[in-house]
């Protein structure tokens, strides 16, 4: 029998082969040694990472495995998201591992390792199936970190919760892809946009003047398991309980890593495969019209419940929920500046949110409490760490001259330059008005925990002592969110390449 | 009418039944027997398909090694009838999940008469090759074209054997080194790779 | 098309008859030879030397009274025995007992179907026999029952796994999964399998005894513990298929290893039926004498033993095998 084996390429999955094995080597480290401190497997972890980190320096760009591993521009830019997240959430578990997590160290950090592979994976797949298995690889890691306090009831059920609705969404996804496959007979993103564009074969209608419902069928079913991992209404109400549960880094780690690996799918089946049936003139028949209403709802949803929290980690996730929205606009604008302001704000929203989450996971560990309450007088004791929440909160509500003020900005102006082009995109101007509007209520939810930090008395102030490592990861946070604000041009430059990523696709 | 459509006829409704009553049911057990009982009926029809391969794998793999871990699981718990499912749904989820059903079901109905079905299995797809569905063939796709998706699906797997021995297994500080017998490392793994 | 209709009844009809008769008179078999292993006579009083013991022993059944449990469920507890009888049965569809022969001028095939995924679905039938005792016991509403039903399941799964993997080194020499393929390429005493994989033999009819649930891994009904565990509550002709489905799945068993292993029909001088049973009765004269020598292993010893022993040897055997079929590219 003879084989014909595609071209494989070994070497331009390097970083991910690296990570992978790293990650087994930390685990079995924590397995066969016994004296050990609390952090060496963490340390053994971050270094994984870094190297990881220089190792995609020098990886080339381009496809192995036939047509199936495709390292584009694209690909490295969400690379460097989704290491940089699991940097700082592994630097800010070091707390929990002194503290909490006294057994299988190891598989905690290998864990956050092999969820990171899982997304680069993801991030370089060029073709439904290992798409699918990459998000697969991304989130059965993280069904089990978020249940890693085995005696926490909370954390339990974050971990039940999140598993089931990560099934669930799954099985949606795989619904949704096994009809497209069955249209168009591939299962390789291009061919999908060619054969969807330049073919009436599939039975698809190429003048769009009705969308076939077998298509409808397969795009509803695709938002909707896209929906839940990127928590976009009406599939959000897993978030808060699943943020509040899960130990905190996995938290961060969660909004940030977890939805950007989520958007990355989002961007390679909608945009990349499917980009023919978002048709601006035919506003009514489009996916894009959908997946405004629940950006918006996200905006909206996310924005107003996350008034009424007193739990900062309720909170946030709510406010990971509207931040959701926001990126969603900007994915929406399908011109050369949408996909370039999707990366600048994931990458804003990378430094902000993890250096909040950070600080969260620094008072959690001393007070064991994540009420808002509870950093009443946190300016009095511990100033570095009010100043540097207070700059993430802001960056958070947008404020310039911050990171988050030029992510925001940014969308809004890619969404807005998408509607001037085509008629029936009204719509778009109505998707920025609620974002400019809830970003209004964010500041009040924002501001109300600087409130409590700065000028609410307490007999009891919090006397927080810090871990260098959760300094550092809480001042690449703070410099980031300032550095990237002031002079947001590299980070747009970079992420201006991803356009072109997608080929000519875009106008 | 001939023999193939009597097949397809009668292991298609068998499927459909199966899945509907799995659902249907409040008892844990006959969900579980429900199910086996639709997969075997689709394992059928996958035959008709001369994907012969996948027909035996479904029934090996899901009939007789999944559901079993699902029937053992539900036997420790000694889950018997309804009285262990809490309670009955608020009519607001009542209400939303019917709509939403009645609604996929209208969806599903629109699917059948369009036109898209007919176009699908007369052009694009068109008729099998050869061998379509042999062990051979799979094995050719699979090492070959698919060979990334392949590994992928190793690292998942030993991705879940960890996560769920970490889940599974219990160990205190100061605990004695617990042995944890294999059988249940074994069947969560199991469970978690499916 | 009617004559092939018709063959094929006929075929189907012959092969359930001889298949429940091999059954009825294992029992026998298993009475006598146990009796003389332990230096007792054994049922002598039915027909010459107890050889109308089965019959009697089925008429007794049949009069007894057929007793449901009033806390069992009705529905599974009536079709558990018919669910776990069923499988046995199917496996002989593929399993070739002869080779093609003529008769009435017909050319008649050895076997009901020469499926060409045979091996697999073998597999796919068996791993579906479990239910019959997973239902039995859960559907009983007896403690007894209920611990047979867990046990059977956890020690099929186990045992599964090893026993999938034993045929895998079998199906790399063959290059089929066709069972008369295989069967073919046995002709000559030193071609058949065992000697080619003497492991994976050893590793199939260890496996194959766990699966069957047969003494020395009886512990879904171990009498001494679980007072006959998934079938305590049974009586009557319930009973009585769930004691033939037994002997049809060692039957079974024992006529797979025959075709995988030793060539199946295949010998010398006599007709191939003939030879066939031969090697099957051999088989089952080997699980009999396996019960009079073994004590019953402990529960955590089966566990430890099917998935730290069998089944890194079954790895291993796979892998070294693919390796030897690799290297020798004996494929082509």
């Amino acid at each position: 029998m003879e084989f014909q084996l595609p071209e494989i390429n070994l070497q331009l999955m390097a970083p991910e082969i690296f990570l992978f094995l790293w990650a087994l080597a930390v685990m079995a480290f924590d397995v066969t040694t016994k004296r050990k401190s609390s952090s060496t497997a963490g340390n053994l972890a971050l270094v994984g990472l870094a190297v990881t980190g220089v190792i995609m320096v020098f990886t080339d760009q381009g496809r192995g495995f036939g047509n199936m591993f495709f390292n584009d521009s694209m690909a490295v830019f969400f690379k460097v998201i989704f290491l940089a997240a699991a940097f700082m959430a592994i630097g800010s578990s070091f707390g929990l591992t002194h503290t909490r997590i006294l057994n299988h160290r190891g598989e905690y950090f290998g864990l956050i390792l092999l969820s990171t592979v899982g997304m680069m994976f993801l991030a370089s797949s060029s073709e439904l199936i290992s798409l699918y298995i990459g998000l697969e690889l991304t989130t059965i890691p993280l069904f089990v970190l978020a249940a890693f306090f085995k005696d926490d009831r909370k954390s339990v059920e974050a971990g039940i919760k999140y598993l089931v609705v990560g099934a669930f969404s799954s099985a949606l996804l795989l619904y949704g892809l096994s009809f497209i496959y069955g249209l168009t007979g591939t299962t390789d993103i291009a061919q999908i946009r060619s054969i969807l564009a330049h073919s009436a074969v599939a039975g698809f209608n190429p003048a769009y003047q009705e969308s076939t419902p077998i298509m409808v069928m397969a795009v509803l079913a695709i938002l909707g398991g896209i929906g839940f991992k990127l928590a976009l209404p009406p599939f959000h109400q897993w978030v808060p309980d699943v943020y509040e549960g899960a130990p905190t880094p996995i938290t961060a780690f969660l909004s940030v890593g977890s939805k950007a690996a989520g958007l990355v799918a989002f961007a390679k089946i909608m945009i990349m495969g499917l980009y023919d049936l978002y048709d601006p003139s035919k506003a009514p028949n489009d996916w894009g019209i959908l997946v405004g209403v629940m950006a918006a709802a996200a905006m909206i949803v996310g924005n107003v419940l996350a008034i009424r929290q007193t739990n900062i980690k309720r909170m946030l996730a709510y406010s990971s929920i509207a931040h959701a929205g926001y990126v969603m606009v900007g994915m929406l604008a399908l011109n050369s500046l949408g996909l370039a302001s999707v990366g600048y704000y994931m990458f804003a929203y990378l430094f902000t949110n993890m250096g909040a989450f950070a600080i969260v996971a620094l008072i959690e560990d001393r007070t064991g409490s994540c009420e808002i309450a509870s950093y009443a007088g946190l300016s009095k004791t511990s100033p570095f760490l009010a100043i540097s929440m207070t700059i993430f909160l802001l960056s958070l509500t947008g404020i310039p001259p911050l990171a988050g003020f030029f992510g925001k900005f940014y969308v809004f102006a890619a969404a807005i330059k998408m509607a001037e082009t085509g008629s029936g995109l009204t719509w778009i101007y109505w998707l920025v008005g609620v974002g400019l509007v809830t970003s209004v209520f964010a500041l009040y939810y924002y501001a109300n925990v600087m409130r409590t930090m700065y000028f609410v008395e307490t007999d009891s102030p919090l006397k927080v002592t810090m871990s260098p490592m959760a300094v550092a990861v809480i001042v690449i946070g703070v410099v980031g969110v300032v550095v990237f604000g002031l002079n947001p041009q590299p980070i747009v430059q970079f992420a201006s390449d991803m356009p072109a990523a997608l080929g000519a696709l875009l106008p | 009418m001939n023999l193939d459509t009597v097949i397809f006829i009668v292991s298609a409704v068998v499927a459909v039944f199966g899945a509907t009553m799995m659902i249907a049911q409040r008892n844990p057990v006959a969900s579980v027997l429900y199910l086996i009982l639709s997969l075997v009926a689709q394992a059928v029809c996958y035959v008709q398909l001369s994907a012969l391969f996948l027909g035996a794998i479904l029934v090996v793999v899901y009939a007789g090694a999944i559901m079993v871990l699902f029937l053992f699981v539900i036997m420790l718990l000694n889950l018997r009838g309804s009285e262990d499912l809490g309670q009955p749904p608020k009519a607001l989820s009542r209400f939303t999940k019917y709509t939403i059903g009645i609604l996929m079901t209208l969806e599903l109905v629109f699917i059948i008469k369009g036109a898209p079905l007919k176009a699908m299995a007369t052009g694009l797809i068109g008729k099998a090759p050869d061998g379509f569905g042999s062990v051979e063939q799979v094995a050719r796709l699979m090492f070959t074209d698919y060979l990334y998706p392949f590994e992928l699906t190793g690292v998942l797997l030993l991705i879940a054997v960890v996560g769920a021995v970490v889940v599974a297994k219990s160990r205190k500080p100061g605990d004695p080194e617990e042995t944890q017998t294999e059988e249940t490392a074994g069947t969560n793994t199991n469970e978690a790779g499916s | 098309m009617l004559e092939i209709i018709i063959i094929g009844t006929l075929k189907v009809i012959a092969v359930v008859v001889v298949v429940l008769t091999c059954c009825a008179y294992s029992t026998l078999l298993e009475r006598k030879v146990l009796a003389y292993m332990q230096h007792r006579l054994g049922p002598i009083y039915a027909g010459p030397w107890g050889l109308m013991q089965p019959i009697a022993d089925g008429i007794k059944l049949m009069f007894k009274e057929d007793i449901v449990p009033d806390r069992s469920e009705r529905l599974m507890f009536m079709l558990a025995p018919i669910v776990s009888f069923i499988p046995a049965l199917l496996v002989f569809a593929v399993v070739p007992f002869s080779s093609d022969f003529s008769m009435f001028g017909y050319e008649i095939k050895g076997v009901l179907s020469d499926l060409n995924i045979g091996v697999l679905y073998i597999f796919a039938i068996t791993s579906l026999s479990v239910y019959g005792l997973v239902l039995a016991g859960w559907s009983s509403g007896s403690k007894y029952s209920l611990l047979g039903g867990i046990r059977s399941s956890a020690q099929m799964i186990s045992y599964e796994l090893s026993y999938g993997l034993s045929i895998v080194g079998v199906i790399l020499f063959a290059n089929t999964l066709s069972m008369t393929e295989i069967v073919n390429q046995q002709a000559s005493f030193w071609d058949m399998f065992i000697f080619r994989q003497p492991l994976a033999f050893l590793l199939f009819l260890t496996c194959g005894i766990a699966e069957t649930n047969r003494l020395p891994f009886d512990l879904p009904e171990c009498e001494s513990e679980l007072a006959a565990g998934y079938h305590t509550e049974y009586s009557s002709m319930r009973f009585a298929t769930f004691f033939v489905a037994e002997y049809g799945y060692m039957l079974a068993v024992s006529s797979v290893a025959t075709t995988l292993f030793l060539g199946g029909w295949q010998g010398p001088f006599l007709p191939p039926v003939i030879w066939f049973l031969i090697k099957v009765f051999g088989f089952m004269f080997f699980y009999i004498w396996l019960r009079a020598t073994f004590p019953r292993f402990r529960y955590d010893q089966l566990m430890a033993f099917g998935w730290k022993v069998l089944f890194p040897l079954a790895l291993a055997n796979t892998m070294g095998t693919a390796l030897w079929v690799l290297l020798t590219d004996s494929v082509n």
